[in-house]
C-alpha cells in the first residue's frame, strides 16, 4: 500500500472573515439570549432562573414575540419547494420511503411521481404492482418537497422532467447547512460537469448530458460509459466540495466553480491533503470577496 | 433512528473485493481483528476491544432464593444491552432483534456449556444460593459483537471474586473483602465464540466481520468452543445452505482462533493479577493518561521501512525525467528548512567545506555561494559547476539531516532531483527557476545572463 509522507508543518489559524465575536446573534449553548421575559420561547431555548438560554449552538431568529435558535449543525428541517437528493430505501404499498438526512424518512407517494411515457392517467393496481420496475431499494432520485406532514415527514414529488431517478454520477454527502437557498439548485457548470446542490447536504455530481432528449418521465438513465476527461472534472469537483465542507464555505454554484478554478494547479489527489485544501480555499474566499464588492 | 442505508456501489465494491478474497482493512480472510482486553478497579469488570468494536462486561453477584427445580444450584443470569451510544440505530430500551439473538446466544454458550461450578455457588440447600450476574455493554458497533461480548463475559467471569460466606449451624455470615478476601468462581473451561461470515450463497467466508461487511452478508455462523476443543454451542442464522465440510472446515478454524484467544485472556489476567498484587493502580484511573477510555483513539500502525530505498531508487530510475531547464546565473542559492536537530558545529562544516555563506532566517538556512570564476570556463560552462556546487552542498545538507533526523527521510529522491539538476543542458536566455521536492528542500536559481 502505497504511503504518503510529508514533514510537519505549522498550520496558521485562517481568519479572512469578520471576528464572530463581535455578532450578538451568534450564541453556544448556554449563553444567555435576553433577560426579558416578555419573549416566548421557541426551539433551541430553555429557561434558566428567568433567563432565556440557548441550548443549540446557532443563530437567533426573532419573529415577534418568538425566540428560536436555529442550529448550525442539524438533520435537514425541509420546507415546501426545497430540491432534494435522496435514496430509496424501503418500497411500500403506493409510496417510496427516500431516505433524505432527515430526521424522519421522507415519502414518495406512487401518484406525485410521473408514469413513464408521461401520461396523465390514475394510478390503478398494475402501476402498484410494477413499483418497483421503476425505483427500487437503493436509487437515487432528485425530486421536490411537495408538502410536510404533521409529524414533520416531508412528501416529495417529481412531477417535472428534471426530477427522477439519478444516474451515472458521483455523490457527496455534506451538512444541509452548508447548501445556499437559491433560485435554481439545477447548474451545468461550465467546466464540463452538471451539479445538483440538494437542500439537504447530498450534492450530486454528474457529466453533462450530450444534447436534452426527451426523458421519458425522469426514469431512463444512461449507462453510456463516460469519457476519462468528464471523469477528471467530476472527481476535481467532488474533492474541491469537501475542502469547501471542511472550511465550512457557503456552496452555491459560483463558489464551487471559484474553487474549482482556484484547485486547477494542483493534481486532483493533492486536493485531499489538509494544506492544499487550505489553500484553495483561502483563494476561493478572496474570489468571492472580490466579486462581492 | 434508521441506520443510512448502504449505497449500491459500495455494496457493489464490498462483494467485489471479497471475490478477490481482499478486505477493507486489509486482513486475510481467517484474520482476527487486534485484541484488547483490559479489566476496571472492581473485580469482574472487563473491557474488550476487538478493533473498533467495544464492549464491557460487568459481573456482580448477591444472595437470592434458588429456584424450586434445582434448590442446590446458584443461578446464572446473562444479560446484553445495546446502547444508541454504539450505534444510531439501536434505541435504548427497545427489544430489537438483534438484542434478542444476541442474549439467546450468550446463554447457550455460557449455561448450557456449564462453564461455570453452579453447586458450588450454593450457601444453603433450598434457601440461599449465590446469583451470579453478567451484564454486558456495547460501546462501540462495528461488527461481531457476538465475539467481542463472549470473549468479555468469560474473561469477567474469570476475573470474578465473591464475596467468603461461612455457615455455623443455622447462621451464615458473610465475609466483607476487607475481612476475608474473596474467592474466585470455579471455571471448568472458557468457551469462546467466533464468527463467520458468508457472502454469495455460501461460496466465499470470512472470519470477524466488521460493519460493512456484516451489512452485505448473507449469513452467518458462530461456533462456541474451547480450547479443549470441545464445541459448545453452534448456531447457523441468515438461512443460507451449508455444506457439511464447510461447517467442518469452520470449526478447525474456531478451534485454532480458540486457542489463540484463551492465550491471551490468560496472559491478560496473569497481567492484572500481578499488577493487583504488587499495589500497582489499576482500572478506570490507570487507564486514563493511556487515553484507553476514548474509543475513537487512533492506534499508531507500523510502517515497513526496511527495502524502502532500494525500491525507491528502484522507482527513480524508471521514472522520467523532468522538463528541461535553462538555469544560468551568476549566484546561486540554496534554501533549506531547519530541523530541531542542527547545531552550530553542522554550519561550521559546511562553511568551511564550501565556501558557502550562511544565513539563517526564520527556520531556514540560506547559502550562497560567490560566482566561480576560473580561467577558461565560458560562461555556460560556469554556470554548470555553479549549479553542480549547489546540488552538491544542498545534497550534503539533505545527507546530514537524514543522519541526525528522524528515519523517515527519503534520501533518494532528492538526490535524484539534484542528479537531474547537474545533468541539465545549457542555454541562452533569462529564467528563474524554482523547485521544491518532496523534502521541502528549496532550491531557488536565480536567472541572468
Amino acid at each position: 500500500m502505497a504511503a504518503d509522507m510529508r514533514l510537519p508543518i505549522a498550520r496558521k489559524p485562517v481568519i479572512l472573515s469578520v471576528p464572530s465575536f463581535d455578532r450578538k446573534d451568534l450564541v453556544v449553548p448556554g449563553d444567555v439570549i435576553t433577560l426579558d421575559t416578555g419573549f416566548m420561547r421557541g426551539h433551541g431555548t430553555y429557561v434558566d432562573e428567568e433567563k432565556l438560554t440557548a441550548s443549540v449552538a446557532g443563530k437567533v431568529q426573532r419573529v415577534d414575540k418568538l425566540i428560536c435558535v436555529s442550529p448550525l449543525k442539524t438533520r435537514f428541517n425541509g420546507e415546501v419547494g426545497d430540491v432534494i437528493v435522496g435514496r430509496i430505501t424501503e418500497v411500500q404499498q403506493k409510496r417510496w420511503k427516500v431516505e433524505t438526512n432527515s430526521r424522519l424518512d421522507s415519502v414518495l407517494l406512487l401518484s406525485s411521481v410521473n408514469l413513464p411515457g408521461g401520461e396523465l392517467r390514475r394510478r390503478s393496481a398494475e402501476d402498484e404492482l410494477t413499483m418497483r420496475e421503476y425505483l427500487q431499494e437503493g436509487d437515487l432520485i432528485s425530486a421536490e418537497v411537495q408538502s410536510v406532514f404533521s409529524d414533520g415527514a416531508l412528501s416529495l414529488h417529481t412531477r417535472s422532467l428534471k426530477y427522477g431517478k439519478l444516474g451515472q454520477g458521483v455523490l457527496v454527502q455534506l451538512s444541509p447547512s452548508l447548501i445556499k437557498r437559491q433560485k435554481t439548485h439545477f447548474h451545468n457548470l461550465p467546466c464540463g460537469a452538471s451539479i445538483i446542490l440538494g437542500n439537504n447536504g447530498f450534492v450530486w455530481l454528474y457529466p453533462t448530458p450530450a444534447q436534452q432528449e426527451e426523458e421519458a418521465g425522469g426514469f431512463y438513465t444512461s449507462l453510456e460509459p463516460v469519457s476519462l476527461p468528464d471523469r477528471e472534472v467530476i472527481s476535481r469537483l467532488r474533492n474541491c466540495l469537501l475542502a469547501m465542507a471542511a472550511h465550512k464555505v457557503l456552496l452555491y454554484d459560483t463558489s464551487v466553480l471559484y474553487c474549482y478554478e482556484s484547485s486547477l494547479q494542483h493534481q486532483v489527489k493533492d486536493i485531499l491533503k489538509p494544506e492544499v485544501m487550505e489553500e484553495i480555499v483561502l483563494l476561493t474566499q478572496q474570489k468571492l470577496l472580490e466579486h462581492e464588492s | 433512528m434508521k441506520d443510512t442505508p448502504l449505497s449500491n456501489c459500495e455494496r457493489d465494491f464490498l462483494l467485489k473485493a471479497i471475490e478477490e478474497k481482499k478486505r477493507l482493512d486489509g486482513r486475510q480472510t481467517y484474520d482476527y481483528r487486534n485484541i484488547k482486553i483490559t479489566f476496571g478497579t472492581d473485580y469482574g469488570c472487563c473491557f474488550v476491544d476487538l478493533g473498533k468494536t467495544r464492549v464491557m462486561a460487568q459481573v456482580s453477584s448477591e444472595l437470592v432464593a434458588p429456584k424450586e427445580s434445582r434448590p442446590n444450584e446458584g443461578i446464572l443470569f446473562f444479560n446484553i444491552e445495546l446502547s444508541p451510544m454504539a450505534s444510531p440505530a439501536f434505541e435504548q430500551g427497545r427489544q430489537s432483534e438483534l438484542s434478542v439473538k444476541l442474549n439467546r446466544q450468550l446463554e447457550r454458550c455460557f449455561r448450557n456449556s456449564k462453564c461455570i461450578d453452579t453447586e458450588s455457588l450454593c450457601v444453603v440447600s433450598g434457601e440461599k444460593v449465590w446469583q451470579i450476574r453478567v451484564d454486558v455493554h456495547t460501546l462501540n458497533h462495528d461488527g461481531n459483537l457476538m465475539d467481542a461480548a463472549s470473549i468479555a463475559a468469560i474473561t469477567a467471569l474469570c476475573h470474578f471474586r465473591r464475596p467468603d460466606v461461612s455457615i455455623q449451624g443455622e447462621e451464615i455470615t458473610l465475609y466483607t473483602p476487607e475481612e476475608r478476601d474473596p474467592i474466585p468462581l470455579s471455571i471448568y473451561h472458557m468457551p469462546i465464540s467466533v464468527s463467520f461470515s458468508f457472502f454469495q450463497q455460501g461460496t466465499y467466508l470470512l472470519v470477524d466481520p466488521i460493519e460493512r461487511e456484516e451489512r452485505v452478508m448473507d449469513g452467518l455462523l458462530m461456533i462456541a468452543m474451547n480450547k479443549h476443543r470441545e464445541i459448545c454451542s453452534i448456531q447457523s442464522s441468515g438461512g443460507i445452505m451449508l455444506l457439511k465440510e464447510q461447517v467442518l472446515r469452520c470449526s478447525k478454524i474456531a478451534s485454532v482462533k480458540v486457542s489463540e484467544i484463551t492465550e491471551l485472556i490468560s496472559k491478560a489476567l496473569e497481567n492484572d493479577k500481578k499488577a493487583r498484587k504488587a499495589g500497582e493502580r489499576c482500572g478506570f484511573a490507570e487507564s486514563m493518561p493511556q487515553d484507553r477510555i476514548t474509543a475513537l483513539k487512533m492506534d499508531e500502525t507500523p510502517v515497513e521501512m526496511k527495502d524502502v530505498t532500494e525500491k525507491a531508487e528502484d522507482i527513480v530510475k524508471k521514472s522520467e525525467e523532468p522538463p528541461q531547464t535553462y538555469p544560468l546565473n551568476t549566484r546561486c542559492t540554496a534554501i533549506y528548512p531547519l530541523g530541531p536537530h542542527w547545531n552550530a558545529l553542522d554550519f561550521r562544516h559546511v562553511k568551511n567545506n564550501f565556501n558557502a555563506r550562511c544565513l539563517i532566517f526564520g527556520n531556514c538556512l540560506q547559502l550562497e555561494i560567490p560566482p566561480v570564476i576560473t580561467l577558461g570556463e565560458t560562461q555556460s560552462e560556469k554556470s554548470h559547476t555553479q549549479i553542480s556546487r549547489v546540488g552538491l552542498l544542498a545534497l550534503e545538507l539533505h545527507e546530514l539531516h537524514v543522519t541526525k533526523g528522524p528515519s523517515l527521510q527519503w534520501k533518494s529522491r532528492p538526490y535524484a532531483l539534484i542528479r537531474n539538476m547537474l545533468r541539465q543542458s545549457w542555454g541562452g536566455g533569462v529564467c528563474k527557476s524554482a523547485m521544491i521536492s518532496p523534502s521541502n528542500m528549496v532550491i531557488v536559481v536565480n536567472g541572468e545572463e
